[in-house]
């Protein structure tokens, strides 16, 4: 890689107000450190606590969801964009998951997508109650939870990237 | 039963089960690495004590409960109904979060939602 290259991503960086970006293998403790500094960030910036709270958890659930699909796969990791410009908080997350687990993800969003807050709730609550027979360690109820602390619909986008590999982007925004 | 005492962590709440006073008790985070060993023993010790509880007292004062915990915290909650609908206990559980807290409020309510049977406040604290 030509140093180019990295002061190419820095100014992109820079223009789009990115406060944080990684990308890499993800593990645990690095989750938990990372959603530390970034918490701490909104709460001595004196936001609202309100704001630092949705960061928080929607950045846990993305990268516990983007860890558990790592672990499906041979590939580990992924990369977590966080911005803040124009008073908008914005979390991407990417990371390679199988075409069948792409189905399924376009499915739920799409739905996710197209419901109203409300609607979000009920599932939400209906997921609960199937909690115990879900395999997944939360329990279905991870992109519910990121949609009900995002501010505006979730966006997301699938991207072919080989025989049976897909990069998938979740974003969530906080207003 | 002895009483069963978690210390908070900075990613696992307080946990007290008490069975003299009928009192379990959760306060702080709740993100573990991995939810199910930790709350295994956390279920198995409310289990046993609320099996021969007469009174229940229950606390719930959570900050940030991650979507691993939720399935832990809903089988608590399904123990309490259980015993409850045995007709011989009576049980009050009172579910406080921070007052700009809505996200802890509303999960406060999804559960009273779940558990329509069961005597639940619902309290801000400041």
């Amino acid at each position: 890689m030509q140093i180019q290259s990295a002061l190419e991503v820095r100014q992109m960086m820079l223009r789009d107000g990115v406060i944080m970006a990684y990308n890499g293998e993800i593990s645990d403790e690095l989750m938990v450190t990372l959603a530390e500094i970034l918490r701490n960030r909104f709460k001595t910036m004196g936001d609202n606590q309100k704001r630092a709270r949705s960061v928080f958890s929607i950045f846990m659930e993305q990268v516990q969801n983007m860890i558990w699909h790592a672990k499906s796969g041979d590939r580990s990791g992924g990369m977590i964009m966080i911005a803040d410009k124009d008073d908008q908080v914005t979390l991407i997350c990417g990371n390679r998951v199988t075409k069948d687990q792409a189905q399924e993800l376009r499915l739920t969003l799409e739905t996710l997508a197209a419901a109203s807050k409300e609607s979000i709730r009920q599932m939400y609550r209906d997921g609960m109650s199937k909690s115990a027979e879900h395999e997944g360690p939360g329990a279905g109820l991870g992109l519910l939870q990121i949609a009900r602390n995002s501010s505006t619909p979730l966006s997301f986008a699938f991207s072919d990237a080989g025989e049976n590999v897909v990069e998938y982007f979740l974003a969530a925004h906080i207003v | 039963m002895q009483p069963f005492i978690l210390e908070a962590t900075d990613r696992t709440p307080r946990i007290e089960i008490i069975p003299e006073l009928g009192r379990i008790a959760l306060s702080g985070e709740s993100f573990p690495e991995d939810a199910a060993t930790f709350y295994g023993p956390v279920i198995d010790a409310a289990s046993t004590m609320v099996a021969q509880a007469k009174t229940l007292a229950i606390e719930f004062s959570l900050i940030y409960v991650n979507s691993s915990s939720m399935k832990a915290l809903y089988r608590l909650f399904e123990v309490m109904d259980e015993r409850r609908a045995s007709g011989e206990c009576s049980t009050e559980i009172i579910w406080t979060h921070e007052s700009d807290d809505d996200v802890m409020q509303e999960l406060g309510e999804d559960f009273k939602d779940r558990f329509p049977e069961l005597s639940f406040k619902i309290l801000a604290t400041e």
